[in-house]
């Protein structure tokens, strides 16, 4: 509400300039396209996906909104930039779950009532359903969630059974020496491998244990071909058999492959270890960032992310296929797209796995990271 | 010299160097101000906190694999300095003197590689060089076995890589040299008896140094702060300097830390070339002397 007051309007936001700029340019022209003649002007950060056409069109016409968006190719990097003084600048944002949780406490997103939106909460499946703990801090709703998916190996089955990947121990094993490829995707590649250790990374940890983490990513990348961050050279090299497993990866990353017929890869999750589960379930989480132009069309793009026919488009894109916590929304997923998803498996998975969180220790984590990549070779 | 001093002193070329140093202030020294700056701040739960300590630097200067990284790309980036100075001479001596006919077309084909989006070679290389690539496909069908090759993913394929991208700065700019040098020179020293190998060390090639040395110096730079080659083509595993500041500012959001090893990079390059300037004046001045 504050910024829709006269002097606001004078604020160094990207908002209001934005804003400003259609105003001026519609007087001047008078002949602006539909979008831009949008009675209210939205600004959207989220990941790939969330900005087709087929989800986003809709909204506007429905809403009458112009939406404008920013996407983002790393969660903590997206934060940062809101917690930066972005949050000024954006109405809603769609990221990795752990992060959106956390930017109701840092002042950056509004808390929801989930009152407000138990229809949506009616149509998840009964894990997501409110009160959800993962997007939740003292008691408190940051967001929704929009898309999930496991993290564990991923298996081309045609040079490797299923399970050979239910450990990570090929990893290690000299035979699969220079077949492996790590994701360099901040975190991602270490959960699992501080699992493996018997580590649980998303715990307070002592020196005793990151020396531990130390020690299996040393072991890792003695077997490691590359430390990949482009999606598509870690997926061609699982097709051609170069890279036995993708570290780090997951759903994220075979989907698109079965998507295209590959249905020969698979991710799968390890089995539990010494007690402690060895996959991880990301999610991504959509939440209203704080002080919105307009929190009720704020609140109906959460709603409408949350849908159950958005939902699949949501879940079916160009670059990557993910799951969907609507359950209303399984019903309108063809089987051939079931198939792609692995939803026969998606149970046993989340049984199987640890949820994923931003680890108290990660940037000791990352760090040593860095330490033990910078000494690999 | 007296018209050098003159010039320095003369008010309206100061007035015309004025926008040059306005521009140069704000957007070299300002931004590298305020980099420097922030290499003094913290951060906390992923935000920016405005301490005013030491805290980074001393995490720089007590890191060994911070210095292990910087060491890597210094060395990669002399290596790949000398590569590409090694190549172009012959490549700039052979456009100018020998297919002098073709030069035109030579360059355009320069130009057109090197215009092509870095992100499309470096990619290309991968296909290139890959296990199952176009490379290792046609060794199989001259008789050798699968995979014949397999550099890519290490820091063989990074130099080669390195060594592509930034070989046409140094042949534009020795050619360049080669051509001003004037032809009676080098008529002059076969007449006088010299073989073509004993004129070209002895009269090209020192004539054409002020072109190799400017090739050398820009593809030193560049060199230092490559990211795409190791990233791509290296596989990553020997992140160079420009990977390690990525990944403090992006991966781990350490915005000061990634600002002090910019400051860090940036130093080690200027004492490398004020190093090498020091040493070629040096050298002139014992040759004149």
């Amino acid at each position: 509400m504050k910024k829709t007051n006269g002097l606001s309007m004078f604020s160094p936001n990207r908002r209001a300039f934005l804003q400003g700029m259609g105003a001026t340019g519609m007087a001047a022209a008078g002949m602006m396209p539909r979008r831009a003649r949008a009675a209210t002007s939205m600004q959207y950060m989220c990941w790939e996906g969330y900005d087709k056409p087929s989800i986003i069109e809709p909204f506007e016409a429905a809403q009458d909104v112009n939406l404008s968006i920013d996407l983002i190719t790393d969660s903590p990097g997206g934060f940062a930039k809101l917690a930066a003084g972005a949050w000024r600048d954006f109405d809603v944002v769609s990221t990795d779950s752990p992060w959106v949780q956390r930017m109701g406490p840092a002042g950056i997103a509004e808390f929801i009532d989930d009152a407000e939106f138990a229809d949506v909460y009616d149509s998840f499946y009964e894990q997501f359903r409110a009160p959800f703990g993962p997007l939740q801090f003292d008691g408190q709703t940051t967001g929704l969630p929009t898309r999930w998916g496991w993290v564990g190996p991923t298996v081309n089955t045609q040079y490797d059974d299923l399970d050979t990947w239910r450990s990570y121990d090929p990893c290690f094993d000299p035979a699969y020496k220079d077949k492996i490829c790590v994701l360099d995707w901040g975190d991602w590649p270490i959960m699992p491998m501080a699992l493996h250790a018997g580590i649980n990374p998303y715990k307070e940890l002592d020196q005793a244990e990151l020396n531990e983490i130390r020690l299996v990513l040393r072991a890792l990348f003695k077997n490691t071909r590359a430390v990949v961050a482009d999606l598509s050279v870690a997926q061609k090299g699982l097709m051609d058999g170069s890279f036995r497993t993708l570290i780090g990866g997951g759903t994220y990353c075979t989907s698109a492959l079965r998507k295209d017929g590959q249905k020969h890869i698979q991710s799968i999750v390890p089995e539990p270890k010494d007690g402690l589960n060895q996959g991880i379930i990301w999610m991504e989480a959509s939440g209203i960032v704080k002080d919105p132009a307009d929190a009720a069309k704020a609140k109906a793009l959460l709603k409408h992310m949350t849908s159950p026919e958005v939902a699949v488009e949501l879940a079916w894109t160009e670059a990557t296929c993910n799951l969907v916590p609507s359950q209303a929304a399984e019903g309108l997923f063809s089987d051939e797209q079931k198939d792609v998803l692995q939803m026969d498996y998606m149970w046993e998975a989340w049984d199987k796995s640890m949820f994923h969180d931003v680890a108290p220790n990660i940037d000791d984590m990352l760090e040593i990271w860095q330490q033990e990549l910078a000494a690999a070779r | 010299m007296a018209m050098q001093d003159k010039s320095w002193r003369d008010g309206a070329l100061q007035l015309s160097t004025l926008p040059l140093l306005v521009i140069f202030a704000a957007f070299f020294v300002i931004p590298l101000g305020m980099t420097a700056l922030l290499s003094f701040q913290g951060t906390q739960y992923y935000r920016l906190v405005w301490t005013w300590d030491l805290d980074i630097w001393r995490d720089v200067f007590g890191q060994w694999h911070y210095w292990r990284i910087m060491w890597r790309t210094l060395v990669m980036a002399l290596v790949c300095t000398a590569l590409t100075t090694v190549l172009a001479v012959p490549i700039a001596y052979a456009m100018i003197n020998r297919l002098s006919k073709w030069s035109h077309h030579i360059t355009l084909l320069m130009v057109f590689a090197f215009l092509t989006d870095a992100v499309l070679k470096t990619f290309g290389w991968v296909l290139f060089l890959d296990r199952s690539g176009v490379l290792n496909g046609m060794l199989a069908g001259l008789g050798f076995g699968p995979g014949a090759v397999d550099v890519l993913f290490s820091p063989t394929a990074t130099m080669i890589g390195m060594v592509y991208n930034l070989l046409p700065y140094t042949i534009f700019t020795t050619a360049l040299s080669m051509a001003r040098i004037d032809r009676d020179l080098v008529l002059a020293s076969y007449d006088a008896g010299a073989t073509r190998l004993r004129t070209f060390f002895e009269v090209t090639l020192p004539l054409a140094r002020p072109g190799i040395l400017a090739g050398a110096v820009l593809v030193f730079v560049l060199a230092l702060g490559v990211f795409l080659e190791p990233k791509v083509m290296g596989g990553g595993t020997s992140p160079m300097a420009a990977e390690l500041i990525r990944q403090s500012f992006e991966t781990r959001v350490n915005w000061p830390l990634g600002a002090a090893l910019t400051i860090v990079l940036i130093v080690i390059g200027a004492l490398v070339l004020a190093a090498a300037g020091g040493l070629a004046a040096i050298r002139m001045r014992r040759s004149k002397a």
